[in-house]
Formats: structure tokens, C-alpha cells, sequence
């Protein structure tokens, strides 16, 4: 869907979030729902940044934790830890996934030419799912490539990678 | 004739039952005199002995008789009258005198003269008769008629015997012849016959009877001289066979007596010549105690000592003893005959006569019939042994009271007493050596020379006590030796306590001072923690008093914490509100952004909503900056009242602290107070204590004076020591060592005293340090 969209005069609508202090954006359409924190009932054998799922008026939602996923340092949740539910393309289709912030932003258009690329930091690292950086008024943001991201298949690849990056 | 005067009227009587026997040569020169002459006469043997015998005559005798004496004598016939004789001082005794010649082998040898005391008749008739003879009236033969008539009368027997028979013969011829001329020629012839026969039976009787009494004369003659182995015919019958008999028997029984008297006199004499010899005095006194022996040596001895007696018996004459009576011994008589009179067994006694001491030791002399017939006196003039007794029991005591000095005199001992005198020398030299030795070698131990030892070789008991006292000085050479030792260390060491005592002393007196200054730092101690007391009172009530504001501050602190809860409770509910409100905008925000990604999604459509959105999101984000704010105000309000809170409560907190200090400090003060309390009970007890230990080093600094003067006095008593042990030069090594220089402790004392009186103790903490490091330096000492 975003495809069609793309043109370095469009402005895409980011949904910008922290994590770490740092500021993650994903694309808004990507976004289903923003939720507000909530007790996540725990998967077994999963891995650890998947935190569990929720139920969504009906519907299992694995929740990851990005902080967790991306090597961060672990936080409790607060009430204004949301979960930012999702909705990834997959090659099996679409899911709906949640990942847990420590908070969400704003609404940011961004302007395709705005959005810059993300560093080569070499072939180790998989940069997949950054889409770029943009760089706002205050901050970096980050953007997040969420299919890539959040594709359950590369959970492992990218954990394992992230892992490799971590150079563990 | 010789005459001897003087005379005096004297007359000396012969003892009765003596005999005075001379004998004279041939000249008249005495040979022999018996006692009992020698005594009568006054003369001493020696005297009479080879004197003439006409020494004795006295001049009242008249010569004829001696001349008759002569004559007969030289006839060879014996002489027989009573005679005068002169003693030496002119008395006169009168004796009967018989001087027979005396035959050996037939001739004349000498005269013996035997005298026997003469009645009284014969005296008086000899006086008259002599006093004729010497006015010439009378003659001691008879003369003129007289003489024929004893001439015819001593006839000889056959002249006597021939004119009897003539005489018988007449009347027989007459018978004869008137038979004859009767013619009765058998009675003639018979009577012829007869008288032939009688004539020659008269003849040969007569002849027989003059041959035996001419043979009797010869034998008596041969008796007389001593010759009894005459034949003597025994066996004849008649009177002159009696005669024989009577003879023979004579002869042997005089021959046998003889040969008994001369065996008893050879045996007395012997025994006399032994007891004359002997050196006993033995003198023989008879039932009336006239001493009638006496031998040599009593009379030598009685002549020694007869000048002594004489100082008590005024009329003893030692040369008058023989005869004399015992009588004249004894003052009283009577108590010695009686005694003696009843004297059948040993009596000995003892008597002092003139300074002589005699010992008598009487016997009775008994007969074979047991009968006593006199007393056997020994005398023994024991002066000299008296005298050597009394030399002997002086020197004895001499040698008892320890005078070793004198030696009995060697010089006028003999036999036993000398070698009695010897020996006695001999042991008291031996003694005077050993007691020489000991007093030498104990005079050197008492003079403190111990290297005296005894030398000399002595055995038995003094050798044993050599022995002893050689081991007694060495083993005083080892003692002294270790006492000396001894007694310098106990000097040194004495010396050592005097100067720590000294030392110990004044430390006391140091100590007493210290603690009297303690008593006093005590005294400000005691007003100081009084002070404390009250001020800690004062203090327990400010803190009371604080405690209190305290505590009213720490309800107002409670009241302000209270509010300032209530406040915070407000605050948070605020807060909470404020946060319902940020929830709310949160989730209004989230709407808004859900609704902004519904909008997204809605694409075109959806740009108005997504306006709206952004404005709702705006005014969520306003409200939530506005909640944010609020919250952040409230947070701020909240920090601030948590801070005030926090202040509240760190004042309540302080407060508490505070009114905990207080209580600490009111606890403390209160402590500080029983403290104080007890402080001062302490420092009472403290000042108790100190006056006690005052008390005690006070007596302390007396008994270290005490026991510094003892120990000065033991210094000096053991430099005493050692100066006496000085005085002792034992073999090992002098004792004389050196005395540790009393200089040399005293200036240490000195030295120890300046170091404390440097340092005058002003407190306690110092002073105690200096006392420790003069302890330590004590202890070093």
C-alpha cells in the first residue's frame, strides 16, 4: 500500500514513538490502534521480546518489545507505555502485531525527501528495517520499515543478526 | 782396869725375858753384841763392835772379878757372877753374867758372854760382895782355908772315890782280917772275894762312871761346840746307860733343836736378814707392845724422821725405839692397846705424826698354839709418798683446772713413784702438747686464722679430736669461705635493697605526694563533676525543656506532616486527577491518533477527520500538556510539599531526632547525672581510695623507710659481716674482698633521687607514666 504512495513530494504520515529516549517512527497507515498498556498474557517458547499476546476485541496479538528486540535495556511499563498495534504484511498475508513503546509522539508528515537513507554499516548488519532517518525539529527519528520489521520470519534472522550486531 | 766415868745412880734395868749376849775374842775384843746388849748398853754396835769389852765395865766393879773372870777364862772354864755394867751415859745395870769359852775343833775360839737379868738377891749379895772385894775385905775365890776346903771338896772322883773306898776298904780289910783272923777263911775269902770283886765292880763302875762322864764331859764339850753326831752307847743299862740315853737323847734332841733352832734361826735370820732388808719398816712388838724387832728400814726410818716426830712426841728418841713401848706413839694409849690388845686380824690405820704421814698396817703374830704372842707392825712412812701423792694430786689438779705448766720433780723419786712421776709427766706433756696444739690452732681460729691446722702425730682419742678439729677448720675454711661469699653477696645485695629501698622510699614519698595531689585534683575533680551534676541538671532540664519544645514541635512537626499529608493526599489526588486527566488526554491522544491512522487510512476522506484529529490530537496533546503541566505543577507542588513533607518530616524527623536527642541527651544527661552521681560516689570511693592508698603509701613510705633503715641496717650489719668474715683468713682466698662501694649505691641512690626530684610530679597521668618508667627502670635496676 505504501508503494503506491511513495513520491518525494508525498508526505506520509509517521507515527513517531520513543524507545530509548530515541525517537522510532512507523508508518501511520501501518498502525491499527494505539493502545494504552495492558497486561499481555505470556507465550512460552517464544522468544524473549516476544512479550505475549493481547486480546484485541476478539483477536491474538502477539506484542513484542522493541526494546527487548532490539538489544535495549529492559524498562518496566509505565502508564504511558503503549502498545502500538499493527498491522504487518507478511508474506503469509497480514498479521496484526503489536510492539510495545515507551510512548508515542506525534503525528509527523514527513516528506519522502525528507526521509534520508539509512547508513550502510556494513553487510553484518542488517539495516532492513530502517527506512531511513529523519531528521526533525529536535530529533532523529528513526523509521521503521514495520514488514520488515515485525515479519515473523525474520524474527529469528533478526534476532540472531541483532545478535551478530550486538557482537555477542 | 779400866775405868769409865762419868757415872751416874742411874740403874737400868734389863727387859725382862732378854738376854744380853757378847761374844769376845780371845783378847776381849767384842765381835758380837745382841740387840738387847746393844740397847742395855747405850752404845751403838758400831761402838761396841771391835771395842773392848771393858768399855762396858763399870767402875764399881771390882777389878778381882774380872781378874777372876780372866783366870777362869783363860783355864777354858766358864765364869758366872753378877756384874755392873756402864751404859754410855753412866748408868749402871746389873746383869748375871755367864762367859763360857767357846771350843771349835778343841781349841779355844772366842769367849761368849750370856747375860740374864739377875734377881734382886743376887744383886744385893753381889753389891756386898763386890763392895768387899773393893775395900779388899772379901775375894771372889775363896781363899786360904776356904780354898783348901773347896780345893778338897772338888777333888776329883777318883780320888774321892778312892779315899770312900779306902774308907770302905777299912772296914771290909777289918772284916776281912777279923774273918782272917777268925779264920773263917770262906767268909774271908768271901768277903775277899767280895771285896776283890767290889773293888773291882767299884773300879770298873768307877771307871765306867768317870769314862762316862769324862766321855759325857767330851761329848758335852763336843755338844757345846756343835758336834752331835757323838756314839753314844745305847744300849748300856744302868744310870750312866740312862745317862747315855738321857745324853743321847740330849744330843739328838739339842742336835735336832739345834739344827731346827739353827734352820728356824737360819730361817728367821733369813727372814730377819730379808725383813732387816726389806724396804717395808717392819717392826715386831710383843703382848705389851715393847717393840721388840724393828728392822733397817723402820729404824732408818724413824731416824729420818725422828726430828719431825719430835715436833710431837717431844720425848721420842729414834735409837731408843728397840724396847721401847708403842705407847709412846699415841696420845692416848689406852684406844691402841685396847685395839690391839683385841687384835685378831688385819688392822690398818693411818696416822700424821710430826708432819710424817705412817700408814700402820698391825698383825697379830700368833704361835703355832694360835696363842698371840705379839704384833707385827708395818710401817710405812708414806710423807714421801705423801708428799709425792700431794705433788701428784696438785699436779692432778693442776692438770684439772687446766695448769699444764708444772712437772712433777723427777729428782727424788724412785722405782714405782718415779715411773708413776714419768708417766704422769709423760701424759701431762702429752696433754700440755695436745692442748698446746688444740689451744694453738683454736687461738688462730679465734684470732680468725683458719690456715692453722693441727701438725703433730697424736693417736687415739687425740687423733680423733686432732682429726676433728683439722676437719672442724676445714670445714670452717669452707663454710666461711661460703659465708664469706655469702655474706658479700648479702652485702651487695643488701646494698642492692638499702638503695632500692632508698629508692622505694621516695618513690612512696613520691607516690603519697602524687596521690595527695591526686586528692586534691580528686577534691576539683569532686567540685568539677559537681559542677557537671548541677549542670547536667541544668542541661537535663534545658533538654527536658527542649525536649519538650521539641516535642510540641514534633506534634506541630506531626501536625505539619499531617497537613502536609493531607496536602500530599491532595496532591495526589490531584495527581491522580491530573493523571485521569493525562490518562485521558493520553488516550484522547491515542484516539486522536488512531483516529489520525483511521484518517491516514481513510485517505481522502479522511483529511477532515484527520484535521479534526490533529486538533483533537492537539487539544488532547494541549490537555495533556496542561495535565502535563498541572502534573508537572502538581509534581512540582507535590515534590515540593513532598519536600516540604520531606523538610516536615526531617524537621519532624530532626524533631524527633531532636526530641530523641533530647531524650538521648535527657537519657544522657540523665546518665550524665547518675553518672555524675556515681562519679562523685566514685570519686568519693576514689577519694576514699586515694586517702586510703595516701593512708597506705604513707605507710608504705614508713615501712620502705623501715624497711630502707633494716635494709641500711642489714647493709651495715652485713658490711659488719663481712668486715668479722674479714677478720677470718681462711685458706681459699682472702676474706678480704672489697666491700661494694657503698659510695657507689649511695650516689646511685643520689642519682635516682635527682632523677625523681627533676621531674616533680604535677599530674597524675605524668607522673604515674614516670613512676611506670621508673619502674621499668626499677625493674632494669
Amino acid at each position: 500500500m505504501t508503494a503506491d504512495l511513495e513520491s518525494n513530494q508525498h508526505v506520509e504520515q509517521f507515527l513517531t514513538f520513543e524507545l530509548e529516549g530515541e525517537a522510532y517512527g512507523i508508518e501511520i497507515l501501518k498502525v491499527q490502534e494505539i493502545r494504552g498498556w495492558e497486561p499481555i498474557r505470556k507465550i512460552p517458547n517464544t522468544p524473549d521480546f516476544v512479550k505475549g499476546a493481547l486480546n484485541l476485541r476478539g483477536s491474538i496479538v502477539p506484542i513484542v518489545d522493541l526494546r527487548e528486540r532490539f538489544q535495549m535495556q529492559k524498562v518496566e511499563y509505565t502508564p504511558v507505555t503503549v502498545v502500538i498495534v499493527m498491522s504487518v504484511n507478511t508474506a503469509s498475508g497480514t498479521s496484526v502485531m503489536g510492539i510495545v513503546a515507551d510512548a508515542v509522539s506525534d503525528v509527523l508528515d514527513i516528506k519522502l525527501s525528507d526521509i534520508k537513507e539509512a547508513p550502510n554499516l556494513g553487510s553484518k548488519i542488517n539495516t532492513q528495517y530502517m527506512r531511513g532517518m529523519f531528521v526533525g525539529k529536535k530529533n532523529m527519528v528513526m523509521l521503521l520499515d514495520v514488514d520488515k520489521l515485525l515479519n515473523p520470519e525474520e524474527f529469528v534472522g533478526i534476532a540472531v543478526l541483532a545478535a551478530i550486531a550486538e557482537g555477542k | 782396869m779400866k775405868l769409865n766415868h762419868p757415872v751416874t745412880d742411874r740403874e737400868v734395868l734389863m727387859k725382862p725375858g732378854t738376854i744380853l749376849v757378847t761374844r769376845t775374842n780371845l783378847k776381849g775384843i767384842i765381835t758380837y753384841a745382841n740387840d738387847a746388849f746393844i740397847e742395855i748398853s747405850g752404845f751403838s754396835k758400831d761402838e761396841l763392835v771391835g771395842a773392848n769389852h771393858n768399855m762396858v765395865r763399870h767402875p764399881d766393879m771390882p777389878p778381882a772379878a774380872f781378874e777372876d773372870l780372866w783366870n777362869c777364862l783363860k783355864a777354858g772354864r766358864p765364869w758366872t757372877a753378877p756384874v755392873k755394867n756402864r751404859t754410855k751415859t753412866g748408868d749402871y745395870y746389873w746383869v748375871e753374867a755367864n762367859v763360857t769359852p767357846v771350843f771349835k775343833n778343841g781349841k779355844v775360839q772366842e769367849y761368849l758372854s750370856v747375860r740374864y737379868a739377875p734377881s734382886r738377891e743376887q744383886i744385893q749379895q753381889a753389891e756386898s760382895l763386890y763392895e768387899k772385894l773393893n775395900a779388899n775385905k772379901a775375894t771372889i775365890r775363896p781363899t786360904g782355908i776356904n780354898a783348901l776346903i773347896k780345893k778338897l771338896l772338888e777333888l776329883g772322883l777318883w780320888k774321892k772315890v778312892g779315899i770312900i773306898y779306902l774308907i770302905f776298904l777299912l772296914p771290909t780289910i777289918n772284916s776281912i782280917y777279923d774273918h782272917y783272923i777268925e779264920q773263917k777263911y770262906p767268909e774271908m775269902f768271901l768277903f775277899l772275894g767280895l771285896a776283890g770283886f767290889a773293888s773291882i765292880l767299884g773300879y770298873s763302875v768307877i771307871r765306867s762312871v768317870v769314862k762316862a762322864l769324862e766321855n759325857s764331859i767330851r761329848i758335852s764339850y763336843r755338844m757345846a761346840d756343835e758336834q752331835f753326831r757323838n756314839t753314844i752307847d745305847l744300849d748300856r743299862g744302868d744310870e750312866i746307860g740312862d745317862f747315855y740315853r738321857a745324853l743321847y737323847g740330849m744330843q739328838v734332841k739339842l742336835n735336832s733343836d739345834l739344827a731346827y733352832s739353827k734352820q728356824v734361826a737360819s730361817e728367821a735370820m733369813r727372814i730377819k736378814q730379808a725383813l732387816d732388808n726389806v724396804q717395808s719398816c717392819v717392826m715386831v712388838a710383843n703382848n705389851d707392845l715393847d717393840i721388840i724387832y724393828m728392822n733397817k728400814t723402820v729404824a732408818d726410818m724413824f731416824q729420818n724422821a725422828e726430828a719431825d716426830i719430835r715436833k710431837q712426841l717431844p720425848d721420842f728418841n729414834a735409837s731408843k725405839l728397840m724396847g721401847a713401848n708403842i705407847d709412846q706413839f699415841h696420845k692416848k694409849p689406852a684406844h691402841q692397846r685396847g685395839l690391839l690388845a683385841n687384835l685378831s686380824s688385819t688392822f690398818s690405820s693411818a696416822l700424821v705424826i710430826g708432819g710424817r704421814h705412817m700408814n700402820i698396817v698391825a698383825n697379830p703374830v700368833k704361835n703355832d698354839e694360835n696363842e698371840r704372842i705379839g704384833i707385827v707392825v708395818e710401817w710405812l712412812d708414806r710423807t714421801h709418798e705423801v708428799k709425792i701423792e700431794q705433788e701428784i694430786a696438785s699436779i692432778v689438779e693442776a692438770v684439772k683446772v687446766g695448769e699444764l705448766s708444772s712437772r712433777i720433780e723427777m729428782a727424788d723419786k724412785q722405782g714405782f713413784f718415779e715411773t708413776l712421776s714419768e708417766g704422769i709427766n709423760e701424759l701431762t706433756d702429752v696433754i700440755e702438747n695436745v692442748f698446746r696444739d688444740v689451744g694453738s690452732t683454736m687461738q688462730s681460729m679465734a684470732s680468725g686464722d683458719l690456715t692453722n691446722r693441727i701438725t703433730s702425730d697424736y693417736q687415739g682419742v687425740y687423733l680423733n679430736c686432732k682429726n676433728d678439729i683439722n676437719t672442724t677448720i676445714d670445714k670452717l675454711n669452707e663454710i666461711f669461705g661460703q659465708v664469706s661469699e655469702s655474706a658479700h653477696f648479702i652485702n651487695n645485695s643488701s646494698q642492692e635493697i638499702a638503695s632500692g629501698n632508698n629508692n622505694l622510699s621516695q618513690r612512696a614519698e613520691q607516690q603519697a605526694a602524687n596521690l595527695q595531689q591526686t586528692a586534691a585534683s580528686m577534691e576539683e575533680l569532686t567540685s568539677t563533676v559537681k559542677n557537671n551534676a548541677d549542670n547536667a541538671q541544668q542541661a537535663n532540664a534545658v533538654a527536658n525543656n527542649a525536649r519538650e519544645l521539641a516535642e510540641k514541635g514534633g506534634n506541630v512537626v506531626k501536625a505539619a506532616v499531617s497537613a502536609m499529608q493531607e496536602i500530599n493526599e491532595s496532591s495526589n489526588k490531584i495527581a491522580d486527577i491530573i493523571s485521569v486527566i493525562d490518562e485521558i488526554a493520553f488516550q484522547t491522544n491515542l484516539l486522536a491518533l488512531n483516529a489520525s491512522v483511521e484518517a491516514a487510512r481513510a485517505g481522502e476522506q479522511g483529511r477532515g477527520f484527520s484535521v479534526v484529529a490533529t486538533e483533537v490530537r492537539n487539544l488532547a496533546q494541549r490537555s495533556a500538556t496542561a495535565a502535563r503541566e498541572s502534573k508537572e505543577l502538581i509534581q512540582t507542588s507535590v515534590q515540593k510539599v513532598r519536600a516540604g513533607t520531606e523538610f516536615v518530616n526531617e524537621t519532624g524527623k530532626a524533631l524527633n531526632e531532636i526530641v530523641a536527642g533530647v531524650q538521648k541527651v535527657g537519657d544522657i544527661v540523665a546518665q550524665i547525672a547518675d553518672a555524675s552521681i556515681e562519679q562523685s560516689a566514685g570519686i568519693g570511693q576514689v577519694n576514699q581510695a586515694v586517702a586510703q592508698m595516701d593512708e597506705i603509701t604513707q605507710q608504705n613510705a614508713a615501712l620502705a623507710e623501715e624497711a630502707s633503715a633494716a635494709s641500711v641496717s642489714m647493709s651495715d650489719l652485713s658490711t659488719n659481716m663481712v668486715e668479722m668474715l674479714a677478720f677470718f683468713k681462711t685458706e681459699k682466698k682472702s676474706g678480704q674482698q672489697k666491700v661494694v662501694h657503698q659510695a657507689d649505691s649511695a650516689s646511685v641512690v643520689r642519682a635516682e633521687a635527682n632523677r625523681m626530684a627533676s621531674s616533680p610530679a604535677v599530674r597524675q597521668p605524668s607522673s604515674f607514666k614516670q613512676t611506670s618508667q621508673a619502674d621499668d627502670e626499677w625493674q632494669d635496676f
